[in-house]
């Protein structure tokens, strides 16, 4: 019995788990604490009791609203985002003379800040902009270019910005699937749709939900694009702009903590389905043999 | 498909890659065959020599650079794979991993869309044949490298193919199971009666299995024949020294007599017999050095005398390293105590000393 209890605080300071040290430090200082500090701070309200500033969100009319807000506009961003990079990431698949040149032109934007595709976007798209006159100079359209201050520029900036992640990700999805399962699948009958739906897409189902989560929370966090392009007292107030401007405006951060603390939970509510969906597919190796 | 076709021919099949930067090179060139409904045909050559790019021509995986495919009066080498509808097991098996193995199995009858109840046939059927009953809902990945490899035989024949094509199936098992698995495809074979062609780089293999071996080196057919044939009598130095006879000699010719050719060198003497009309001058000796003996020849003919370098002990035999006096190497399997060091004499056949121009 005593062995017992003795092994316990050995197996703790064993050194194999020394590797561990920085990482677990890093996630204490940087992300534990100030979760907690947060989640400690919206049960703290300036005025009423624990429950206050939830209370105050789920009632108001300006707060509670922000989460459809941002998920009218971060869901469509995402299943855009996957499925446009999907069919092109799969046609990229093998080495072709092109894939090189498209695939840096398509993660060009990678580089970009959300800022700079902000301001490029505000030039070209705006109601003077290149493309407004292009459009306006060959009568293709006379009516008004509506694409920015609105729901659209913020729109086309989220897939500027976030396609290029989400065709990264799937591209190394695909390209880890050995291509002699298609081939396989070509000498047993199968066309190309059928090798993508039968080999393809079951293979690559845990990647691309892994992908909609990276790419959900991306868009779902949006904040700059949101404010320089949309029109961030109207139809594009997403829930982070709710909380800036509780935290910076009325110096309430209290109840910014718990926006905040909402914006996490309904990230992680979509992040939990998606993945428990993993589990209806193969989420073993991709290929097929000893190899 | 018609599946009662009387033979498969392929005309001047060639398939030529050519690399950024490097000279165009023909990986396959001019194969030109004909197979017969239910024969056994091993695509037999060393690795790069173009044997998996030839089968994969054929199965359509690969477009050819010229020649044609005729299935009887059926051109076919402009289908895709999945409209030949030929079976092919993968030198990785190409199991799909997501897949149980009842589903690898009837994955070709479902793009067939074959009834439900036939299916469940043909699958309980061709299961008893690979003996993997009780294995059926298992993932390749929880499967043994013997076992997923019959589930890559099973899937193949199970959509009844006209042609079954496998690319060196066995080469990722262990000897033992090597052995067995093959015993398995010959049984599998006489049972059905699918004209197969087989590619592997080990003779043994192709030897065993084949009806006729087709031996590739660098993309050129060298020679097509019975196993029996292509053990014995290869067509070329090329081919003879694939097949393992090692040991070579460069002689001058002294004498020709028909087949007969008489050769000598610094320190050796040899009579063997030829095949191909030798050119004045130099040519090649080739001998195995399981059909060469110790011990003097019948009145000293074809007898050499040689140092013994080193003793390779291998169970049943020994393989003795030689030297003769001006450098030679030979290799001689012989039963008995040989010590490193001692002066000994071998002598060949005169008809299992076979004699080749210059290649």
């Amino acid at each position: 019995m005593a062995d017992r209890v003795a092994a316990v605080p050995r197996a703790l300071l064993d050194r194999t788990m020394a590797p561990m040290v920085p990482a677990t430090l890093f996630m204490v200082l940087l992300f534990i604490y100030p979760f907690l500090y947060g989640l400690l701070l919206s049960f703290t309200p300036q005025h009423g009791d624990w429950l206050a500033n939830y209370r105050k969100f789920f009632t108001a009319d300006n707060l509670w609203p922000t989460i459809w807000t941002t998920m009218r506009l971060a869901l469509p961003v995402t299943l855009i985002n996957v499925g446009l990079a999907l069919p092109i990431a799969f046609k990229m698949r093998s080495k072709t003379r092109y894939q090189r040149f498209v695939t840096t032109v398509l993660v060009i934007p990678v580089s970009l800040g959300t800022v700079m595709i902000a301001e490029g976007m505000l030039t070209y798209f705006g109601p003077k902009g290149w493309l407004a006159q292009i459009v306006g100079v060959l009568h293709l359209y006379d009516g008004r270019i509506h694409l920015t201050h609105n729901y659209w520029g913020v729109m086309i900036s989220l897939v500027i910005s976030g396609f290029p992640f989400a065709f990264l990700l799937i591209l190394s999805y695909i390209t880890g699937i050995d291509p002699a399962l298609a081939r396989a699948a070509a000498t047993l009958g199968a066309g190309r749709s059928a090798q993508f739906r039968h080999i393809y897409l079951p293979l690559l189902a845990p990647g691309l939900a892994m992908c909609f989560c990276l790419a959900f929370v991306q868009s779902f966090t949006v904040f700059p694009s949101a404010v320089l392009l949309g029109a961030p007292a109207g139809p594009t107030r997403v829930i982070s702009i709710a909380a800036y401007e509780a935290a910076f405006e009325q110096y309430d951060y209290s109840l910014a903590s718990a926006i905040a603390m909402v914006m996490g939970f309904v990230q992680l509510l979509v992040i939990t389905v998606v993945l428990a969906s993993r589990s209806l597919f193969y989420r073993g190796p991709a290929v097929g043999g000893k190899g | 498909m018609n599946r009662d076709f009387r033979q498969i021919r392929l005309e001047g099949v060639t398939r030529r890659f050519s690399d950024a930067g490097r000279a165009a090179f023909n990986a396959v060139s001019g194969l030109t065959l004909t197979i017969e409904r239910g024969e056994f045909i091993a695509l037999l050559g060393p690795s790069g020599c173009g044997k998996s790019t030839a089968l994969n021509l054929v199965a359509g995986l690969l477009p050819l650079s010229d020649g044609s495919i005729w299935l009887d009066d059926e051109r076919i080498d402009a289908l895709p794979p999945e409209k030949r509808g030929f079976g092919m097991v993968f030198q990785n098996y190409a199991l799909f991993p997501h897949m149980s193995v009842v589903r690898n199995i009837d994955f070709g009858l479902r793009m067939r869309g074959m009834p439900a109840a036939e299916i469940r046939r043909r699958v309980a059927d061709v299961l008893k044949m690979v003996q993997l009953i009780g294995q059926e809902n298992k993932l390749p990945g929880q499967l043994s490298g013997g076992q997923q490899q019959r589930v890559a035989i099973a899937r193949a024949i199970v959509i009844q193919p006209p042609l079954v094509l496998m690319d060196e199936p066995l080469s990722n098992l262990d000897a033992k199971l090597r052995l067995e698995t093959r015993s398995e495809i010959r049984r599998i074979h006489r049972d059905l009666a699918r004209t197969t062609i087989y590619v592997t780089h080990d003779q043994e293999e192709a030897l065993s299995l084949a009806d006729r071996i087709i031996v590739m080196i660098d993309g050129v057919v060298q020679q097509i024949g019975t196993p029996q044939e292509v053990y014995s009598q290869p067509a070329n130095l090329a081919v003879a020294t694939f097949m393992g006879y090692r040991n070579l000699l460069e002689l001058d010719v002294e004498r020709s007599d028909g087949e007969r050719v008489t050769l000598t060198g610094p320190d050796v003497r040899l009579t063997g017999t030829r095949k191909l009309p030798l050119p004045d001058g130099r040519a090649w000796v080739a001998m195995r050095p399981e059909e060469m003996m110790v011990g003097d020849g019948a009145g000293s003919a074809n007898t050499i005398a040689v140092r013994v370098d080193a003793v390779e002990y291998c169970g049943r035999d020994s393989l003795l390293d030689l030297r003769t006096a001006s450098g030679h190497r030979l290799h001689v399997r012989a039963t008995g105590d040989y010590a490193a060091g001692t002066q000994v004499h071998v002598h060949v056949p005169v008809e299992r000393a076979l004699v080749y121009p210059q290649a």
